[in-house]
This record gives structure tokens, sequence and C-alpha cells, in this order.
């Protein structure tokens, strides 16, 4: 149940980065839509990884292997979760990057002034 | 407006399909297959309590090194489109924010107290990735952290980004050296067994993992202070 | 030790431990970066060259394990054939064009050497996962290196890019998740060999976010803006690298999991389609240099995209390998180079590459680029497109064949338009000569690479590029003067020629001779000229064997092969005066078109014999009605029939006049050679009778209409132009017959038009020279300074109108008497009327040009120069031998044509008699020149009573009018110019629907964003619709 809600949730801040991408002219703007839709990816990710009533898969004391192949949530959707979290952070970085160069190349963020080559 | 109506077209259109995968969502109600291999052959092959980590420095190691590839090309990339490689651009002075106005006392008091407990708890983090949660990504990302706040208590302060880029390169080569010793020493590229896998749960045990998980914050936490660097105006 | 040193495996850590300590090895040295970079990128070559090896020697493919544990536990890649041939090549281009980026500062080299292992990971990596983390690192990489040109354009559109992949590569991420979700699976062996398990809701929509993502990184039409801008504003190399590389990792990928889309097959080859198609279209309204290159990139691949679905499908495994191995080398290398070459020269708009004009080694290369990327032979291109077509037919995918060869079509038109215009107006060369290095090696491995694709595609035989050999021995010796070039184009072609002709018999053998004689007597009149000619005796050599090869081919691929090479040859020929480009692209399209008409024609008798032999033809059943036509259209468009005879004139014309001679007295007669061994098939198939009356017509309505049209010219070299036309379509026609009696005419008949409109486009070039005059009416009385040339002209013109006792009268009576025999009486009254509009285009020739007053100007003209009259006399022998002896032609003749028509033929002297009956050539003669008197009392009594000049609404005026210009007149009402206004239309729409559709291009990053959402979206309903369809059936 808990990771139905995660889901959609995730699922939900996806449709919300879309939207803010697809509908704001400042290219700011639009990169915090493309970190929202990264971020609602990663949550889709551990909704996935989720067991009923699962905790994490750390073997110690607390618990032991054969409990955590019943209890534990699955290790590889959160291992590809870091994975993805860092290449979104990277990714982000050099949409900040190029933001820095257009704006120094025309002085305005407007999505719209950037439409040279057409056709 | 056609526009408007269109993206949101676009956006219900989406969100049905988006629906239909929560419908369609089942809970897990038992590991999977790979997940329960995983769990049984971290601890059991690989040494390590923590099966995630396990899986992100020897079976999944290869995903890793790319991401390392990933960060040290972002760093590149980066620095050659804010064209901060070479000398600095000739800037002028009052486009540099913060040159003028050095940041307050309470920040950089803060700031004073604050960097080395930072940097305790991101090696902890990152030494401690095989045993509990945590990880050369995660220590790495608190090390920038502590970096960040230096950036803004002093703007005048210049990281030695050669040191950085020298240690990020030494770092990267160190981790492709070990997974070569995997393939001489172990069962293959990016074996973590090149080391003695020691006893469960201690500190020093899991193979080659602290050593990864060491190389991998260094590397990562380099790498993110120079992107953050360069990103300084 | 070697082989662990040259595992794959290495390529990774090569290419990892470089890019990491390429920053070290800057605090060493500028040198020592350059030095570690170039090492690396050539030790990943090695060790993918080696593996390519091994695994052409019969090796299993090589497993690449990592983490010391099995898949599906550790990540694993493999390294099979496919993989290393793609890895191979990316390879050699980045290693060719690290000369590019060698001096530039260390991030860019790090950069660009994480690329192309990134490229390689996608290739080999068989985790779907890990396919992301590579999919990233190219695609980081490629953003880093955008930013190499920080213009505001460049800016944007790097932005644009960065967009709309990172929106893909998200659609991947969630695919890869959900399909995880499904099936706890992320190793791709176990997820195909699962894929049963792919079901519900999500697992649809992770496979379609997957499939979107692969085709979105493709860049298909119409959510490509962003690619298109990208691949006009980088820097040349990067734009090469994403055109080339980048592509045939995420291509690679796509292959790699089209198991997993098995149910939308037809849909991506849908999809292939419509980029391949449109981008072409789009193309052609381009006047940027590297934008253009970006639509032929993304047509390339959609190409590629059409064909691997559609191959997968049928199972053809074997085509798979030579049509994507081919098609995808070819891509690379040509655009790679190309990119290279708009590097070098500089210009973005493609009226400003005439800077190449006069560099002869660029031009060289341009054209190898050019040729190659359009597909044509002796490029893999070209092996490849023809297996696709073969392995479609064996499909029944006729639609997509269409498709295929439509898109191809206006992609060389665009292509060879750029490649004219760098020949136009030859502009200052001021550009800096910059390294063409690698530029040449893409062409040279363009080359190995088709010799290799042209031996798997089934091209065994050596002497097939025998022509090609010998344009390469006279390219090295260009620098001979102009006549010791042309002597030894005539020595190597004689001896050469005679090695081709050697072991043929029959018609080949008869067609052959006469190729290769025709082609060399009439080649001496290159001697004419001293001035040098950059390339022309190089491509003459390749014309002129390649003429005789054609009836040695046997198989089909053989024969379009050389008939492709023909082509070439000649429209680079022609291309030579600049004046002519236009007509040359005219030239090379029409040609194209026919040739895919042959293509399709042979790979529908390929799937109905199973075999590539053109005696297949003979073996036809009664089904290959289908063959026949396609054919039949093909080759009716490379004789200039009716209707499609828009692009002779103008080619003829306007070539140099040598090259003109050579093109209607010999190039024409290999379309009658394709049309006899054509119309075998014909001839088996039931529907045949009909058939061959429709293009019996068409032939005499060519004729009819051809001698009309060159009555109407006052411009020398066009009414011969339209004389040739009419003449192909006497022997059209003949053929047409497909009786004994009607081939041996025809066969008469080419080598009287051979002999004659040679002479006659001498006496032009001739004329040409010593008057600089090409109009008729500025001509007159040359008879007297031109003696010999007049002696020659008229016997042509007599040899030509069929007036005895020329051979053209025995042609004529041959067909009179074959079209009596099968009962043509309509046609045999076409051919009396085309002889009487023959007779006054010939008289006309003959009085305007040598006869009445000489202009003053011209009283100085000496005779024409020993060159040109040689061949002249040399043909006029031929005229009398044919004339006096026609047993030398006619018994070999008949004894050639296949023996299934069953009759024997003597002639004996002047008279013919035959089995079927016994025809008396004096009341033939004599019908004919009686109803040409009638015909001609008749016009003259209704031009007199002035009837004419009211119906056809010329104005005559005052003075008397003279004959020509009444006969002009009814010429001119009778020859209305729809086929010119429904080409000009044809060309009309398809620029304007270009236009129309490029506006889909707004340059806005945003709503390029939008069109991925609902490329998408509708990926995803078109698949939901086809998935419920199944269900509910």
């Amino acid at each position: 149940m808990i990771s139905r809600i995660v889901l959609t949730t995730g699922l939900l801040l996806v449709l919300i980065g879309l939207w803010g991408m697809l509908t704001h002219r400042n290219i700011l703007r639009i990169i915090i839509g493309f970190s929202l839709m990264g971020t609602g990816t990663h949550i889709v990710i551990v909704a996935i990884g989720y067991v009923a009533n699962g905790t994490a898969p750390i073997i110690d004391r607390a618990l032991s292997v054969s409990e955590a192949i019943s209890r534990a949530v699955d290790p590889v959707p959160s291992a590809l979760a870091v994975t993805a979290i860092v290449i979104g952070m990277a990714v982000t970085a050099v949409m900040l990057a190029y933001a820095i160069r257009l704006y120094e190349s025309k002085k305005t963020l407007s999505i719209d002034a950037f439409t040279e080559s057409k056709w | 407006m056609i526009r408007r109506h269109s993206i949101i077209v676009a956006i219900v259109s989406l969100g049905l399909v988006f629906a239909s995968l929560v419908i369609g969502y089942t809970e897990q109600q038992a590991a999977r297959p790979l997940a329960e291999s995983y769990i049984r052959l971290v601890p059991q092959e690989l040494g390590a309590p923590n099966v995630i980590t396990g899986i992100l420095l020897t079976y999944r190691a290869f995903d890793t090194l790319g991401e390392i590839a990933v960060l040290f090309m972002v760093a590149a990339s980066v620095g050659l489109v804010l064209g901060r490689e070479g000398p600095p651009r000739g800037v002028p002075s009052e486009d540099r924010p913060g040159e003028a106005r050095p940041s307050s006392e309470i920040v950089q008091t803060g700031t004073q107290i604050l960097v080395p407990l930072i940097s305790i708890f991101a090696a902890y983090i990152i030494m401690n990735g095989h045993l509990t949660a945590g990880g050369g990504f995660q220590g790495g990302a608190v090390i920038a952290s502590g970096i960040l706040l230096v950036l803004l208590a002093y703007p005048q302060y210049q990281p030695n980004l050669e040191f950085l880029g020298i240690t990020e390169s030494v770092a990267g080569a160190l981790f492709v050296l070990a997974g070569i010793a995997g393939l001489i020493v172990a069962d293959g590229f990016l074996d973590n067994r090149i080391l003695p896998l020691g006893q469960f749960g201690a500190f020093f045990s899991a193979g080659a993992i602290p050593v990864l998980s060491a190389l991998l914050g260094i590397k990562v936490g380099c790498e993110l202070s120079v992107i953050l660097e360069r990103f300084r105006p | 030790m070697v082989e662990s040193l040259l595992h794959p495996l290495n390529i990774f850590i090569v290419g990892l431990a470089g890019g990491f300590l390429i920053p070290l090895f800057y605090r060493l040295g500028k040198s020592w970066t350059a030095a570690a970079f170039v090492l690396a990128l050539a030790a990943m070559t090695v060790i993918s060259g080696y593996g390519l090896f091994v695994l052409l020697n019969g090796t299993a493919p090589i497993e690449i394990l990592t983490g010391g544990a099995k898949p599906p536990y550790a990540i694993n890649l493999r390294m099979g054939l496919a993989e290393s041939i793609f890895a191979f090549s990316v390879n050699l281009v980045a290693l060719f064009g690290a000369a590019y980026v060698v001096r530039e500062r260390y991030g860019t080299l790090l950069l660009y050497l994480l690329l192309v292992m990134g490229i390689q990971g996608m290739v080999m990596t068989r985790d779907l996962f890990n396919l992301f983390v590579f999919l990233e690192i190219v695609s980081i990489a490629t953003y880093g290196l955008l930013g190499l040109r920080d213009t505001p354009a460049s800016l944007s559109a790097t932005f644009k890019f960065l967009m709309a992949t990172v929106l893909a590569s998200t659609f991947f991420l969630i695919g890869t998740l959900l399909l995880y979700a499904v099936t706890g699976i992320l190793n791709i062996d176990e997820l195909i060999a699962k894929r049963a398990s792919i079901t519900g809701p999500i697992g649809f929509a992770a496979l379609i976010f997957l499939l979107a993502c692969l085709l979105l990184e493709l860049k298909p039409f119409p959510a490509n803006g962003w690619g298109l801008d990208v691949y006009e504003t980088a820097r040349c190399d990067v734009a090469a690298m994403i055109s080339g590389g980048v592509s045939a990792g995420v291509f690679f990928a796509l292959l790699k999991l089209l198991p997993l889309f098995e149910d939308q097959l037809e849909l991506i080859a849908g999809l292939g389609a419509m980029t391949f198609v449109f981008s072409n279209l789009i193309g052609l309204q381009q006047t940027n240099a590297q934008r253009l290159l970006g639509y032929s990139s993304i047509g390339q691949v959609g190409l590629l995209t059409i064909a691997v679905p559609l191959l997968y499908r049928l199972n053809a495994d074997n085509a798979m390998f030579l049509v994507v191995g081919g098609l995808f080398i070819n891509h690379l290398f040509a655009k790679v180079g190309l990119f290279w070459l708009a590097g070098y020269v500089g210009r973005e708009r493609l009226q400003d590459w005439a800077v190449l004009a006069r560099r002869p080694g660029a031009i060289l290369t341009f054209g190898i680029l050019i040729v190659a990327i359009s597909g044509l032979p002796p490029f893999p291109g070209f092996w490849a497109k023809w297996q696709l077509v073969m392995s479609l037919a064996v499909g029944d995918l006729h639609v997509w064949i269409a498709i295929v060869l439509v898109g191809s079509l206006l992609e060389a038109a665009y292509m060879f338009r750029w490649f004219s215009l760098a020949l136009n107006s030859p502009a200052e060369a001021d550009g800096v000569p910059a390294d063409l290095f690698p530029i040449f090696g893409m062409a040279l491995l363009l080359v190995i690479s088709g010799y290799i694709a042209g031996k798997l595609a089934g091209l065994a035989a050596l002497w097939a590029y025998m022509p090609l050999a010998a344009g390469l021995v006279l390219h090295m010796l260009a620098r001979l003067p102009s006549r010791m070039q042309c002597l030894i184009v005539l020595v190597l072609v004689t001896v050469g020629g005679s090695q081709l002709i050697l072991e043929l018999s029959g018609i080949s053998l008869l067609f052959a001779m006469l190729l290769l004689a025709g082609g060399l007597v009439v080649s001496i009149a290159c001697l004419a000229r001293t001035d040098h000619r950059s390339g022309f005796y190089p491509l003459l050599a390749v014309m002129l064997l390649s003429l005789p090869a054609l009836p040695r081919a046997t198989t089909s691929l053989e024969f379009i092969f050389v008939w492709e090479l023909i082509t070439l040859s000649s429209y680079f020929l022609i291309l030579r005066r600049t004046e002519a480009a236009a007509h040359a692209l005219q030239y090379l399209l029409f040609s194209l078109a026919a040739a895919f008409f042959l293509l399709c024609a042979f790979a529908v008798l390929h799937t109905q014999t199973g075999s590539v032999s053109l005696s297949a033809l003979r073996a036809a059943g009664p089904d290959s009605a289908p063959v026949f036509v396609l054919l039949a259209i093909g080759l009716l468009i490379k004789a200039g029939a009716i209707g499609v005879h828009v692009w002779l004139p103008g080619a003829y014309a306007e070539a140099d006049d040598d090259v003109s001679a050579l093109l209607s007295a010999v190039i024409s007669k290999v379309s009658i050679y394709g049309l006899l061994v054509g119309t075998y098939v014909a001839i088996r198939s039931d529907v045949s009778l009909n058939l061959a009356l429709v293009v019996g017509w068409i032939g005499m309505l060519t004729t009819l209409a051809g001698a009309m049209l060159a009555a109407r010219q006052d411009d020398l070299k066009r009414m011969l132009a339209y004389s040739s036309m009419s003449q192909l379509g006497y022997i059209v026609a003949a053929i047409a017959l497909m009786s004994h009696l009607g081939w041996v005419t025809a066969l008469y008949l080419a080598a009287n038009h051979l002999l004659v409109k040679g002479i006659l486009f001498l006496v032009a070039a001739a004329i040409i020279l010593r008057t600089g005059k090409r109009s008729i009416v500025e001509l007159g009385g040359l008879a007297g300074v031109m003696p010999v040339t007049f002696t020659t002209a008229a016997i042509a013109i007599v040899a030509m109108s069929g007036l005895p006792p020329l051979a053209g009268f025995g042609g004529k009576w041959l067909l009179l008497s074959a079209m009596m025999e099968k009962g043509w009486y309509g046609p045999a009254l076409m051919t009396l009327l085309a002889t009487f509009v023959g007779f006054i285009y010939m008289a006309r020739f003959i009085q305007a040009i040598f006869l009445g007053p000489r202009r003053a100007t011209h009283d100085a003209l000496t005779e024409a120069p020993i060159p040109l009259l040689t061949p002249q006399i040399l043909l006029i022998a031929g005229i009398f031998l044919m004339s006096f002896f026609p047993k030398l032609l006619i018994t070999p003749l008949s004894n050639a044509i296949d023996p299934q028509f069953a009759s024997t033929l003597v002639w004996q002297g002047m008279s013919l008699e035959m089995i079927y009956g016994y025809w008396n050539p004096v009341p033939v003669m004599a019908l004919a020149v009686i109803a040409s008197t009638i015909l001609f009392g008749l016009f003259w009594l209704l031009q007199q009573s002035g009837w004419w000049a009211t119906i056809a609404n010329v104005e005559i005026g005052g003075t008397r009018p003279s004959l020509y210009k009444g006969f002009r007149a009814v010429f001119t009402t009778l020859t209305p110019p729809w086929a010119g206004a429904l080409w000009g239309g044809l060309t009309e729409a398809t620029t304007t629907s270009a236009e129309r559709i490029r506006i889909l291009y707004t340059g806005n990053g945003q709503t390029y964003n939008l069109y991925i959402l609902y490329y998408f979206l509708a990926l995803y309903a078109a698949a939901g619709v086809r998935h419920l369809w199944v269900a509910v059936n």
C-alpha cells in the first residue's frame, strides 16, 4: 500500500516537472522542471524496490540473512537510485553551466530568445 | 493559447498512462529472485553486511565506474563550457558579487565550527559504507557540502584546483587499478576479493570494498568541489 | 598474454584510465597529453580490430565479465561479430578524427576519449541499466564537446539538444525500472529469454518508454528539430562524431533490444520510413551545408530503422548482416568525411562550396563521399541497398521497397545538386588548406569496405572492377599531357575491353563489340582538345570500359553494378561543363530512377525464381509480367521515351561536344541492350503480347514526337539530341515486336544509329569548334569551307533518313516488314509519318548549315581538325560496310538471336527473303516515297490556302512564309510541352511540400520538448491500438 502512494507521488512529481518545463519560459525554471522530473523518477525507483513491511537490506544482529530475504527491501533499485541521482545531478550541472553561457550571450533567460536555427 | 491547450492535453494523456501504471502496480510481497540472490550472496561471497554497497562496489561496480566517469566528465564539461580551464576570463570586477561584500561573522564562525564536523561525518559515512547505510557517493557529497559552505563563507577563498584535479585523477586511476588487480588476483575485473574478506561486520572487512569506497568518496568529493568552484562567478 | 592484453575489456580500462590520467599527463606537458590520448585511441582500435579478426575466424563471441561473478548478478558485456564491427569502425573514425582535436585543451581530449569508450560500451553491454549509464556517458561527453563552439546559435542549439536528450534518457530510466518492476531482471539476454513475462500495463509502458528513448535519440521526424540545430551549429568534427559515433551506439542499442519489441516491429519500421522520406524531402530545400548533412544523417539512420525491424521480422539473418553492416559503415565513413569536409571548406552556404572547384584532390574526395552517401557503387551502401531490396521482395514488402527507393532518390537529388554547386563558377580558392588527410582516410575506408561488402553481396568477379582500376591508373597519370592521356585511355580500353569480351558469345558479344568499338572510335575525337581536362580521362576510361562490361554481366547484381558505373561516369562527364549542371542532375535522377525500376524488376524475378542470374529471365514463368513491366519502365526512362524524355535534350546538348557524341551514339545503346535482355522475360509470360504492343506504340510515339521536336529546334546539338530520341524510338518499337525479324531490325538500327549519330555529333563538334555558334540560323554555306565535314554529314544524313542505298534504308525496310508481319499497321503508319518528319529536319540540317549563303565572317574558316575527322571517316567506313555487305552483320545477328524465334532470314543483295512471306523492297520503297510526297503536297496546299495559319494560330504576316516556318508551327502545336509541365509540376509540388513541412521546426526548444512528449504519446497509442487489436482477435 505504502509503495503505491510513493509511486503515485513520484509519478505526480514527474508530471509537475514536465508541466513546469513546458510552460515556464525562464530557463532556470525549466531546469528546475527537469530536476523535479528527475527526483520524481528517483522516487518511482524507490517505490519499485519496496517490499511489503520492508526494512533496509543491511545484515546485522537485527536482521539475519534468512530474515532479510522475506523482510528486506529490494537492494537493486536502491543501488540503481544512487547511480541515477548522481547522473541527474551531473546533467543539472551541465544545464546550469549552459544557462550561464546563454545568459552571457543574450542577457536574457527566456527560452523564446534562443531560436536561431530553424527549418 | 493553442500551445497551452496542447500542453494540457499532453500532460493529461501522460497522466493517464501513469494512472495505468499505478493501477497495474502490485506491491512486492517478498524479494524478487535476483534480490534474494543478492541478499544471500553479498554477505556470503563479498563479506559486506550492506547489500546495496556490495552491489554498487562489486557486482555493479562497472556502473559505478561509469558514474565516476560521468562526474569526471561533468567537471571537464563545465570547465569547457564556462571556459575556466585556462586563465580566468576578463570579467569586470563589478560583475563579481561577493568580492565587495564578505559574508557575516556568524556565517564565518559557523563554518569554522561546522566544517571539521562535516569532514568527520563524511569520513564516517565513507568508511562505514560496507557496514551500514552510507558509502562513497554519499560521503563525497557531504564533503562537497563542506566545501560549499567554505565557498559561501569565504568568497575570496580559492581552493587548490590543481591539488583537487590531481587527487581526483589519482583516485580514479587507483579505482581502475583495483579493478585490474581483481583480474589478476581474484575472479575478474572489479572483484573486491583482492584483499582478505576479514571478519564479517568488522571495520576492516569485505575485501577491497572499504578501499574502493574511500577512493570513491575522495574522487566524488573532489569532483563536486571542482564543479562548485567552476560555477563561481 | 597477448590474448589477455587484447581482450575487449581493455577497451574500457584504457578508456577510463586514459581519461582519468589525462589531467595528470597535462601536468607533464602538452605533448604528453597528446601522445597519451592518441595512444589510448590507437590501443582501443587495435583491441577492437583484433577482436574483429578473431571473430571473423569463427571464434565464439567474447564474453566480458565484471565483478568476479557471472551474469545476471554482475554486469557483463559481449563482443560478437556485429559488436566488433561497430566498435572497430567507430574507433577507426575516432582515430582519424583525433587529428582535429589533438591540439585542443586536455578537457576536450578526455571528453573525446570517454565519448569513444562510451559508444563502445553502449554497443557491448548486456545490462539494461549499464546501457543507461553508457548512454549518459556519451550524452555528457557530447554536451561538453558541443561547448567547443560558443556562438550564440550553437549555445542555443546545444541547450535544445540537452533538454531533448535529457527528456529522452529519463524515458529510458523509467522504462528500465518499470521493466525491472515487472520481471526483476536487468540482464538483456535474460529479458529477451523471458520476453513473454513482460505483460500488463506496466510491462507495456516499460517497453514503450524504452523504445521511445531509443527512437528519440536517433532523432526521428518530426521530433528532431533539436538534433538538426546541433548538426547545423556544432563544430564540424563534433557534429561528425554525433552523426556517426553516437548514432551508432544508440542504433546498436536498438538492434540489441529489438527482440523485446517484437510486437512493434512494423511500427518501428513505419516511423523509420517517415523519418527517411521526410528528412530527405526537407533536405531538398536546405541551403546550409551542415544542416543539409544533418537531414541526411537523420535520413540514413531512418533507413537503418526501416531495414532492421523488417529484416528481423523476415528472419533474414544473413541479409541483416550485410544490410546493417553496409548501411552503417557507409553512413559512418561517408557522413563523417562530409562533416570534416564541411569543416575544411568552412562555408555555411552550399553555393560557397565553389571554393573547392580548383582543388582536384578535395573534389575527388567530395565526389567519392557524395556517391557513397547516395548508395551508389562501388561503396558499401550500394550493396546493402541491393540486399535490402532483394530481401524485402522475398517478404512481399513492396511498399517498403518503394519507400526506400523514393527516399534514396530524394537524397541523391540534394547531394548531387550540392556537388554540382561545388564545381560551379570556380571562385577564388582562398580557404586555408586545413588537414585533408583524415577525409582522404574516410574515402579510402569507403573504397575498402565497399570492396568487402561487394564480395559479401556476391560480386566475386574481379572484371567488374576493371573500369574502376583503369580510372585509378588514369587518375595517377593526370600530370601527363592531355593527348598522351587520351592515347593511354584508348590503348587501355582496347586491351581491357578485348579481355572483357573474350568469353562472350551471341547477342552479348555483338553488343559488347558494338559498344567497345563505337566508344573507342568516337573517343578518338577527344584528341582534338589539348587543354588540361582535369578528371576527364579517368572518367572516360571508367565509362568506356564499363560499356563492354555490361554485356559481360551474368547476374542481376553485376548488371546493376555496371549499369550504375556507366550512369555515374557519364553523369560526371556531362557535369564537367558547368553550364550543364542542371541537365546533368536531371540526367542522373532519371537514370537512377530507371536503375531503381530495374532493381525492383530483378528483386521480383529473384523472388519468383530464387535466382539472381540473368538467365533466370529466360526461365521466368507466366506470372512474371510485373518483371517485364518494371524492366520496360526502367529501360524506357533510360532510353528517353516520350513523357520521360525531358532529361535527354539538355544532357545531350549541354555536355562537352565529344561527350555528347559518346552519349548519343554509344551510351544510349545501353538501354537498348537492357531492353533486349529484358524482353526475354516478356516472351515467357502470358500477358506479354499486349504489353509489347504498348511498348511498341510508346516507341513509335517517341519517334514521331522526337522527330517533330527536332524539326522545331534551331540549336544544332538539341536538334541532334531530339533526333536521337526519335531514332531510339524506332529501335524500341523494333524490340517490342518480339519476333526474330524485329530483333534483327533492332540490332541493325542500333548499329546504324551508333554510326550515324556518332558522325553527326562530331560534325556538330567541328562546326562549334570552328564557328563558335550553335544556332542553325546563324550558320550557312559551310560546305565550301569545310568540304570533308559536309561530305560526312551528308552521308550520315542519307544513312539516317532511310534513303537508299545506305544502311538506313535497309533498317527502315526491315522495320516495316517486321511490323507488317506482326500486323502492326498503326505503328507502321507512324513509321512512315515519322520518316517524313525526319526528312524535314534532316534536310534542314544540311540546308541551313552547309548550303545557302555563307556569312562573311565564316569565309576564313578551315576544315575540322584531323582528330575530329578520323572517327567520322572510320564511322563512314562502317556505314558503307553495313550498307553494301549487310550479310556481315545480319548473319551473326540472326544467329545470335535466341533460337526460340524459329525462323531464318536470308539477305540477298538488296532484297530480303523470309520464310514467312516474300517482300519486295521496291513497292515498300515506292510506298514510302509516295506517302511522303502526298503528305508534303497536302501540307503545301494547306499552307497556300492559309487554313493552317488560322488553325495553328500562327502569324505568318504579309511576307510569303517559308515552308519550314509552316511546318514548325504545326510541330509546335502537335508537341505541347506536357512532359516538361508534368515533371516541372512534380518538382514544384515536392519543393513546396518540403517548404510547408519544415515550418514544423520553429527553433523553440520548449516546443521541441512538447513534440517529444507527443511522440511518446503517439507511440504509446499506436502500439496500444495494435495490442488491443491482437487481444480482440
